[in-house]
């Protein structure tokens, strides 16, 4: 039994020694040292700041409350691309869906047990029409979602900016922004770490909800298969369409509820252009990415990503080098992570037993 | 005497996979040499390694008793190897001489000499026999003259052994006896052939000798003269098996699947299937017949519900299905082995279970509510790897480490575990070894003596006359003819393939 358990250990860590991620992660927090050191910094100065501040004191608050729309937008990615749905409109279904969360949590009167449950509920449907729209373009239209969804971004940002500038515009600020939610309607924190919001169990109820339909639901069974190979699904009579139709909603609903959540749990008020400023859906891509869109390392990767940039500000702060360095520390572990897969790739020689090999190899 | 080619303990490994196992193999000039094997006996990585496309870890290669050392394909072909693969490797819009001159182009003046080209390809293709026309453009070509192209490009770089991967698989009888003279042929001009094959009937036909290999090992070296097919057979398969058992009587009962008038249309508007009408009955096996591309696979892709018919009428078990999709065929009673083991009949990157759960995930037995019953699942796939016996190390590792038998018997155990009406099965063998199509003939057979009704297309004429009750030959998208297997024999069935009774019907 010990032995067992020390051999899965060992495999664990030979993988995990193995794995392109731990390779991108050296490669990167390497180079990024040199960018320092090059620029005339102290590396590891930089990287001590970097670290306490993404850890320790508000930076752990900071970095808890940041991962919940990073890892939040990577699951509602992750779902469209495990069934092989280039989803690209994560943002445009956050700021739309958020909007409409904010409307509710403005004008409807209530207490906040109501308000804000329903403020979500109204951010998850207005996202999931969202998402809906490029999922029927494709299915009745065939109209590739990754380009509709892409275009309908800048649909959301100008439907938005124009009800915000022209329709529920605070005059008695001078941002282009909505009203303050008021506090009866905010999104609650715990007492934890100084004031965690809730929302961050929202995500992690949806981390294992996520993992338990991969594993063991025929919804996320189709998923899967479809996005292994479409071909397959349909001969296995599986609708494609329909789930299409199905992912793109819970997608959309994901986002909206990000979208809502940052205001009425963050913001505030929602200030034109400013939701996607910070980039979460693109950064939620890239974890989704790096997670091969799996709801538990989605959440891990999530985490790291936030401290990431939490701690990249405390650097700023504290060791006076730009909070860009930890945005190129993102890019350059997707790069890296990407060559690693693609000379992987192109090793396989094209004989009878390279499917064998390549079983070998695994996938990451 | 001196080897025009020798390979002594030529090893390859592959993680978990010993390939090639310490092969000797020794080839006489102007011989023609069968190397047979069942699939995954390590043929074709042997012909790899020496082809030059990867190394051996172990072993040394002599080629008229000089140590060689490949570093790629171009050194092999410099030293005097052609090989002819199973996929073509030509330039679809240039002519065949192009194709066949191509880096090695006769010059004038800096330029190409069209006319010398043209000529050189011409003389080579009469020396040989080869019909061929220098100056067709090769997109116009069938098959089994892309083949002698293929062998053309061979020779024109002088070749003195040629390595001809699997030839006849993709040929019709009367292009693989064609094929068959001109390897002669070579032979007599003093060239030395290994023919590559799985099929016993090629070997004893066109070999001098044989080497088999089997589990990556060349377990024998047999003059075809003094051999026979059994003893073939015992060395590839380490045992003895029946391959030519004619289906037993079974009387066909009522029709389960009726097809009526049913026309598909291709790209540009062209029926790819034509006016195609037929009945399957419970209890009996229909055979399709036909070359490659004649419309088989969009006849059964619109019976199966992956493409729509354009007109016509499909009826199964008295249920009009003509419009429904493929889960309403499926729970109408029809299950489906795909011609494509690879690309739709199993999902690589699932696992063994995963794949055995296609199409069953939707049933009361696993699943309730949308939510696997685990133990349930892990019933049936238990069942259908014990029944089957598909060989795995474990049903959640991945699909793409079977070999190619056992991952048909994946699918041909998930669809006949579904026990429909009506079981569709398309190219059931193609690329298995003779262990694994004698386990899917059985299963086939079985199906129909449990009342089942099978559809079967096949591109193996042996295979069609050996199983189907009835069969149906398909040309250029119609139904030609329907035949009795009991009277008619391969070159009568190869004539209809062909649309040559067309001809004859005209002259």
């Amino acid at each position: 039994m010990l032995e067992r358990v020390l051999n899965g250990v060992g495999d664990m860590s030979r993988r995990a020694v193995r794995s392109p991620v731990t390779f991108s992660l050296l490669f990167a927090f390497a180079l990024a040292a040199a960018i320092v050191a090059v620029t005339g910094g102290d590396p590891l100065a930089a990287g001590g700041e970097m670290f306490t501040g993404a850890v320790t004191g508000s930076g752990l608050r900071n970095t808890l409350g940041r991962s919940v729309p990073i890892i939040g937008m990577a699951l509602a990615v992750s779902i469209a691309f495990r069934s092989g749905i280039i989803n690209l409109g994560g943002e445009g279904q956050m700021v739309i869906g958020g909007l409409a969360g904010t409307i509710v949590a403005i004008y409807v009167p209530g207490p906040g047990y109501v308000i804000v449950p329903l403020a979500m509920l109204a951010g998850a449907v207005v996202g999931a029409v969202w998402g809906l729209l490029p999922a029927y373009g494709q299915t009745w239209l065939r109209l590739p979602i990754l380009i509709t969804s892409l275009l309908l971004n800048y649909v959301a940002r100008a439907i938005t900016g124009y009800l915000v500038r022209f329709q529920l515009l605070d005059d008695a600020v001078t941002l282009t922004s909505t009203r303050q939610v008021p506090e009866t309607a905010r999104m609650p924190k715990m007492p934890i770490f100084g004031g965690v919001s809730l929302s961050l169990i929202l995500v992690i109820v949806l981390v294992a909800l996520l993992w338990m339909v991969y594993t063991r639901s025929v919804a996320g069974y189709e998923s899967q298969m479809t996005g292994f190979n479409m071909r397959s699904a349909r001969y296995g009579g599986i609708d494609v369409e329909q789930r299409t139709v199905q992912v793109m909603v819970v997608a959309g609903a994901i986002g909206g509820l990000i979208g809502t959540h940052l205001i009425i749990g963050e913001a505030l008020r929602f200030i034109d252009g400013e939701l996607v400023l910070a980039g979460f859906a693109w950064t939620g891509l890239l974890v989704s990415l790096l997670a091969v869109n799996r709801p538990i390392p989605i959440f891990i990767t999530g985490m790291f990503f936030s401290a990431l940039q939490i701690g990249g500000l405390a650097m700023q702060r504290n060791a006076g080098v730009s909070w860009r360095l930890s945005q190129v520390l993102q890019a350059v572990v997707i790069v890296a992570v990407a060559c690693r897969l693609a000379i992987r790739r192109g090793e396989r020689p094209s004989t009878e037993v390279s499917d064998a090999e390549s079983a070998a190899v695994g996938e990451v | 005497m001196t080897f025009e080619l020798e390979l002594r303990g030529i090893t390859k490994r592959y993680p978990g996979v010993l390939a090639n196992d310490a092969v000797d193999l020794a080839v006489r000039p102007a011989e023609i040499h069968a190397i047979v094997g069942e699939n995954g006996a390590g043929k074709t990585t042997l012909m790899s390694l020496l082809y030059g496309l990867f190394p051996p870890d172990e072993g040394d290669i002599f080629i008229r008793g000089e140590r060689v050392e490949f570093s790629s394909a171009l050194d092999a072909i410099a030293a005097g190897l052609g090989m002819v693969h199973q996929s073509f490797k030509l330039f679809p819009t240039l002519s065949v001489a192009e194709n066949v001159v191509f880096r090695q182009e006769p010059r004038r003046r800096g330029l190409i000499d069209r006319v010398a080209a043209v000529a050189r390809v011409r003389d080579l293709a009469d020396r040989y026999g080869l019909a061929v026309d220098p100056e067709a453009a090769v997109e116009d070509l069938p098959v089994g003259v892309l083949q002698r192209v293929e062998i053309l490009k061979a020779l024109y770089r002088d070749a003195q052994v040629l390595i001809l991967d699997e030839p006849t698989a993709v040929l019709t009888p009367q292009e693989r006896d064609q094929l068959f003279e001109v390897i002669r042929r070579l032979r007599d001009a003093g060239r030395t052939v290994i023919f590559i094959t799985h099929k016993l009937g090629e070997v004893m036909a066109i070999s001098d000798r044989v080497t088999v290999l089997r589990n990556g090992r060349a377990v024998a070296d047999l003059v075809t003269a003094e051999t026979d097919p059994a003893e073939i057979t015992l060395h590839m398969t380490g045992r003895a098996v029946d391959l030519d058992r004619r289906a037993p009587e079974h009387q066909p009962d009522q029709a389960v699947l009726e097809v009526e008038n049913l026309t598909v249309l291709g790209g540009h508007g062209r029926a790819v299937v034509k006016d195609a009408g037929f009945q399957v009955r419970s209890g009996e096996i229909v055979g399709i017949a036909g070359v490659a591309g004649n419309g088989q696979s969009e006849l059964i892709e619109a019976l199966c519900g992956l493409t729509e018919a354009d007109t016509g009428a499909v009826m199964l078990s008295g249920r009009d299905i003509t419009t429904a999709d493929v889960a309403g065929r499926r729970a109408a009673g029809l299950a489906y082995i795909p011609e494509d083991r690879y690309g739709v009949g199993t999902i690589r990157r699932a696992s063994v279970s995963e794949n055995l759960l296609i199409g069953h995930h939707r049933e009361e037995t696993v699943q309730r509510r949308g939510w696997f019953d685990r133990g349930a699942v892990a019933r049936l796939t238990r069942r259908l790897v014990e029944v089957f016996d598909i060989k795995t190390g474990s049903v959640s590792g991945p699909v793409s480490t079977l070999s190619g038998g056992n991952l048909q018997k994946v699918v041909v155990a998930r669809e006949m575990e579904h026990r429909t009406p009506l079981l569709i099965a398309e190219q059931p063998t193609r690329g298995l070894d003779i262990g694994a199509i004698e386990f899917v003939h059985s299963q086939l057979i079985r199906y129909r003596d449990q009342g089942g009704a099978v559809l079967m297309v096949s591109a193996e004429l042996s295979e069609i006359l050996a199983l189907s009750t009835r069969i149906l030959v398909m040309f250029e998208g119609s139904i030609v003819a329907t035949l009795d297997p009991r009277t008619v024999d391969e070159p009568e069935v190869g004539l209809y393939m062909t649309g040559a009774h067309l001809e004859a019907a005209v002259a």
